[in-house]
This record gives structure tokens, sequence and C-alpha cells, in this order.
């Protein structure tokens, strides 16, 4: 392994993020190549926090754009502040003022709101770790506008002129796989896939998320939710309800689990109601005895 | 291995893999080589998984990605011969079964109790008697060929028709929606601060994304090609459309739709239209296994669900399943895929032949299992029930 990879895979797991060899030669090719990378995977296997981690490994800014359906240019790129500019105008007839002189001053920079994309760009300090949250809840049409903003770090304002990235950003894109992304952007970026983690790095991960968990618990949860996801579940359990599960047992001074416990604590990690009515206590018990005799012997 | 001789290895792996049905594109190939350069050589995980970033290899294609990764890339990044590796490739690739496809045209055995009832309804709209409405209520399996065509040429200018839905993004329009302050705002901007106008926007018209599960096993013989062929033109309406066929697999066909209608398309493309649709079944029925064999409904739903679901299927996307609904297999299987994809989807319609006769009860066990899970149940045996299909796509 290449000692820069290694290296950044070392500063992820100091910032709590435990990276396997492909999430951090990645990274590391995303950095060297300048290119955005795409994350795909389930929900709740750490993509979000790839983004965050990374931000923190560089010692910059974390620019967030959260990706819904009816998302448009001006909540992600930029927006004039009319309301200012209005009152703008209003001052300025009752002062008499120069009418030219005043429209470049209400399409003056200090008029522009900027929404993150155009922030990620203009940042002065150094660039910046842009991270394009869930980009498969985005209508189709602005995934073809990103696109525009990815591959020439510009935007063109009319009233402006074009503004150039100061620093081309870090871009990390997730994607939950509701839709598939289009070709076009795929081919813009590199490309990840994060799959549900191995027992090993789950029960690390517990650890280094919530400190107090006992050595048991975090393997008997692990296993347990290494357990349900080979079942088929509506919804299958992500390492963010690991966490929470965790998070929540260890409140409640458990050490270890047992059927009463898991039943009232299952919301923490079945979030779906037929999954949860579906699963029987006979069933709870012996996924409980699975996860335990493992851990005895 | 200087880099002249990287280059020429990667693009023989690049090519292998295309070969092997995984999509990868000259950028891929250019950012790979990209990549080589970066990383250790030497180390052959650290050249995979710089391969799996580069050349942006999807979860479903791994396992073929490893297997060829394997043959072309030995310990210590000397590569074997990829000529050799990439001939293995090729003749692995299953023998295809047009021939058989091009017999499968729909039986003409008359089918007594649709028939009947039928007929009589055709003949009562004699006085504005046309060809096309007697076409529309002829069942497709007493269809001759000819006839085929023709409603295969009448199907193309009816799913323009198709029906929409109102999306969640604001679009600006003229004199109707809600107000637009921000663009209001803006346009006061013009005329010194004065609003005079007011702007408005109101929700987008999008075309329904339509996941369509066509069942091609035996006992659905005199229907599949039809209602294929009207899934194919339905292309030309959905904003998006994903096609399975399945039997006793499944087989996704939407990557052999790629070439056929073009949106809007004029009556020189239409008349193109028959020779299409030929040519794409016969490549669905060269990568259909089992083409007209038995069905295992529930294992090829389960499948669908487990493999594609939730890439496929979201709040948007309508699931269509045109089956009879004859299942051998276990019921539990099926009713765990159905409530995966109603949990999933937008909604769920299924078009069954058999609806179209009268006597017909959907008793049938798989068909008794899927049932709760269904938004629409309807029929599909005449061009008629097709039509009707067609504006069920709409939102409500």
């Amino acid at each position: 392994m290449r000692p820069e990879i290694r290296a950044l895979q070392d500063a992820l797991a100091e910032q709590g993020y435990i990276a396997e060899p492909a999430i951090a030669t990645a990274l590391f090719l995303a950095r060297e190549m300048k290119k955005p990378l795409l994350i795909e995977g389930d929900a709740g296997v750490g993509k979000t926090e790839v983004g965050k981690v990374l931000a923190r490994v560089l010692g910059t800014e974390l620019i967030r754009l959260q990706c819904y359906e009816g998302l448009d240019v001006n909540t992600a790129l930029y927006e004039w502040n009319y309301q200012r500019q209005l009152v703008r105008l209003r001052i300025a007839e009752q002062n008499g003022q120069d009418p030219s002189k005043l429209e470049e001053m209400i399409f003056g920079r200090e008029y522009l709101l900027e929404r993150p994309l155009l922030r990620a760009i203009t940042r002065r300090e150094g660039p910046a770790v842009l991270l394009v949250d869930e980009i498969d809840r985005a209508d189709e049409g602005f995934e073809a506008f990103l696109l525009e903003v990815l591959s020439d770090f510009q935007v063109t304002i009319p009233e402006l002129g074009t503004i150039r990235a100061e620093h081309v950003p870090y871009v990390v894109l997730t994607s939950n796989r509701t839709r598939e992304i289009g070709d076009a952007v795929r081919r813009r970026c590199l490309y990840l896939d994060i799959p549900h983690p191995s027992l090993e790095k789950e029960v690390r991960i517990i650890h280094t998320k919530v400190p107090g968990v006992s050595e048991r618990l975090a393997d008997q949860i692990a296993r347990f939710a290494q357990a349900l996801r080979v079942r088929r579940l509506a919804r299958s359990p992500g390492v963010a309800e690991t966490i929470d599960w965790a998070q929540a047992l260890t409140r409640l001074h458990q050490d270890r689990l047992d059927l009463g416990t898991v039943r009232e604590t299952l919301g923490c990690v079945v979030k779906d109601r037929r999954d949860v009515d579906e699963l029987t206590d006979a069933e709870l018990s012996a996924l409980i005895a699975q996860a335990a005799e493992t851990t005895a012997g | 291995m200087s880099e002249r001789d990287l280059v020429v290895h990667l693009a023989g792996f690049a090519g292998a893999l295309r070969t092997g049905g995984v999509r990868v594109s000259l950028s891929d190939e250019l950012d790979a080589a990209q990549a080589l350069t970066l990383v250790d050589l030497l180390d052959r995980d650290e050249v995979r998984r710089s391969l799996l970033v580069s050349l942006r290899i999807r979860p479903g294609d791994r396992a073929r990605f490893d297997d060829l990764f394997d043959r072309f890339w030995i310990a210590g990044g000397s590569p074997r011969h990829p000529a050799a590796a990439m001939m293995q490739v090729i003749q692995s690739r299953h023998p295809s079964a047009v021939e058989r496809q091009m017999t499968t045209v729909p039986a003409s055995e008359p089918n007594e109790a649709s028939t009947a009832g039928e007929s009589d309804q055709a003949n009562d709209g004699a006085p504005g008697y046309s060809p096309d409405a007697l076409l529309r209520k002829k069942p497709f399996d007493e269809c001759t060929r000819e006839e085929l065509h023709e409603m295969e040429m009448l199907l193309a200018t009816l799913s323009l028709k198709l029906a929409t839905r109102r999306s969640r993004r604001l679009i600006p329009t003229r004199g109707r929606g809600a107000v637009d302050l921000r663009r209001s705002f803006r346009r006061a901007i013009g005329t010194g601060g004065e609003l005079r106008w007011l702007a408005r926007r109101a929700h987008a018209i999008e075309r329904p994304s339509l996941v369509v599960l066509c069942d091609t096993s035996g006992s659905m013989d005199s229907h599949a090609r039809f209602l294929l062929t009207f899934m194919l033109s339905l292309r030309r309406v959905a904003r998006r459309i994903e096609l399975f066929a399945f039997n006793t697999a499944l087989t996704r066909l939407t990557p052999f739709l790629t070439g056929g209608y073009r949106r809007g398309g004029s009556a020189a493309i239409e008349g193109d239209a028959q020779s299409r649709v030929s040519s794409v079944l016969a490549r669905l029925a060269a990568e259909v296994p089992d083409w007209s064999g038995g069905t295992r409904l529930g294992e090829c739903l389960a499948e669908f669900v487990e493999r594609h679901g939730s890439q496929l299927v979201d709040s948007t996307a309508t699931v269509v399943i045109v089956s009879d609904g004859l299942d051998r297999g276990d019921p539990d299987i099926l009713v765990r895929a159905m409530r995966a994809i109603q949990s999933r989807a937008w909604k769920v319609i299924w078009l069954n032949p058999l609806l179209g006769d009268s006597r017909y009860r959907p008793l049938a066990r798989g068909m008794q299992a899927a049932l709760p899970f269904i938004d629409r149940f309807a029929p599909a045996h005449n061009l008629e029930s097709l039509e009707r299909f067609i504006t069920h796509l709409e939102v409500a």
C-alpha cells in the first residue's frame, strides 16, 4: 500500500472514522485526481460521515448541500437579496441618487446571498469540502445543472458575470440509490460503493462511537445487527442504527442482550412496523442466543 | 511493466469487461490509467481497489469484475496475455436462441369463453364501425399475425395520450398557481422597486416512471409478445422505464431497449416501428432463459426486490406486473416480495390477461397471495383494456 494512502487511513481513524483500505484509496484518488467522489450505499453505512471526516482531516470547512425533491438553483447556488435591494432603491429615491451608479450598487456582491455551491467555489481560505448529500433525492434536472458546476467549477450570474473557483473544492456526493444516478454525473466522478461493515469493523465502530459500551454488549449488538441484515427485512438496520442502539443500551446500564430489553428497545434498530411485527419473541430469542453464544465461546 | 504496456493492458481489461456486459466508457479508462499512476502497482489489492473506484464498477457488476481481474492482473502486476483471457470471455457467452423466439408467434386457438362476450360487444358498436374499434376489443390470443401488427401500430399512437403526474418541483407559470415572491421582487427591481406584476409558479408536470415485470412463462405465451410490444411503446411517454422478464429466472431487459423509438417520432419512424419491435423482441428472447417455460413468480419477484428494488423502485415509480399469477412456489415468498414492492412504490398495478374472461376468479394461490398488495388489478387481454391501463397511470 502506498504510504500516502496508509497515512490518510490513519488520519481518518484519528478522527474517529474507521475506513477500510477501499475508502481510503478512493479518497486518496479523488484528492489526487481532483475529481468528485460519488459514494453509494444503503442508508446508515456512513456515507455522509465520509464527507464530514474528510473536512476534519483536511482541516477545512465543510459545506453541505442537502438535496430534496424540488431543490432548485436558488437554494443551491445563489439568490439576490431582493428585500435588501428594494430597501436600497427606496432610500436612493429619497436621496435622488444617480440611477446608473445605483444599478451597479444593488447588483454588487454584498447583495448576493451565497448558497452552498457558490460558497464552495468562492471560499478564499483554501479548498473546502463540498458535500452534496443524497443526490438521488433531487430531480434529474438538478443533476444536469450540478454537472455544469462540477465540470468547470465556475458559475455565471447574468448581472455579475462569471465567477471562477478560487480553489477547486473537494466534492463528495452521496446517494442512497433510491434511483439510478445519471451516467453523465457518474462519469464525472470517481465511484465508491460502501457495503454494510463486517462484524469486526462494526464492533470497532461501536467502541469508537460509544466509549462507555462494554466489550460483550458491543459484540452482541454487532452480531445481532449482522444477523438481522441477513434476514430480508423491509428496512435493514445501518451502522447508524446499531450505534444508536448501543448508546441506548449503555444508558440503560445493560451489558448484554436479553429478550425484555431487546423488545423494549427494538425501535432503535428496526424502524418498520411490519418488520417489528414479524419478529416474534421466539425469533428474537433465537437471534439473541445466536449473538450471545458466539461471544461466550 | 512500462507505462505504455500498462495502458495497453488496461485497454484489454476494459474490453473484456465490456464483452462481459459491464459498462465501461472511454473516460472511465482514462481515469483508470491516471489512477494507476498514483497507486502502488505491486500491491494487487490496491490496484483492484483503485480500478473499482476509477472504472466506477457498480456493486451489481462486482462479481464479474473480480473474476476478470483475477484473470488479467496476477500478483506482481505483470499481466498475462490479454488476448487469451478475452477469448475465454467470448466463448463463455451463451449461444443465442433467436430462432426459437422467432417462432413464438401467438397461437390462434380461439378462446371460447371470451369470444362470446367480447364479439357481442364489438357488434354492438356497429353504427360507428371502424376496424380500429373491432381490433380494440379482440383478445390477443385470437388475433392473426396481421391483426397483431395492426394493433401494434395502433398502440404506438395510443400510448401518446399517456397520462402525467404533477411533481413537487415548482416552475414559473403564467396566470395560475401560487405567487412567486422571489421572482415578483426580481421584476420589481426593474421598475424601480414598484411591485406592478406578480409572478406565479405551480407544480411541474412530470411523466411517470415505470418498472414493468412481464411474465413470459408458458401459460402467458399467447400474450407475452404483444404485451412486451405494448411496454416497448410506452417507452416514448414514460420518463423512465425499466423492463424485466421473468419465468423461472429474472432478466433485466432495459439495456435492450435502447435504439428503439424516439420520443415524439414522426410518421416515418412510426413505419419503422414494426421492424424495431421485432428486432428488440428477438434480442429479448435471446437473453431470456427458458422463454415460455414454467414460472417461479415468488422467487423472481423476491430476486427483483433484492437486486433492483432499492435502486429502481421509489415513491415516484409505478410498478406494473404482467402475469396470470399461476405460481407453484411458496406463497410466503411472494407475499414478502409484494409487500416490499408496495411499500416502496408509488403504485402497483397488476395486469392479468385472464381477467378478460368474465368467469375468471383470481383463485390461483399466487394471485390470492398477491392481491392485498395491489393498488389496481386490471385485465390485459385486448387493446381496450390496455387503453384503460394507460389512464390508470395518471395520478390521483
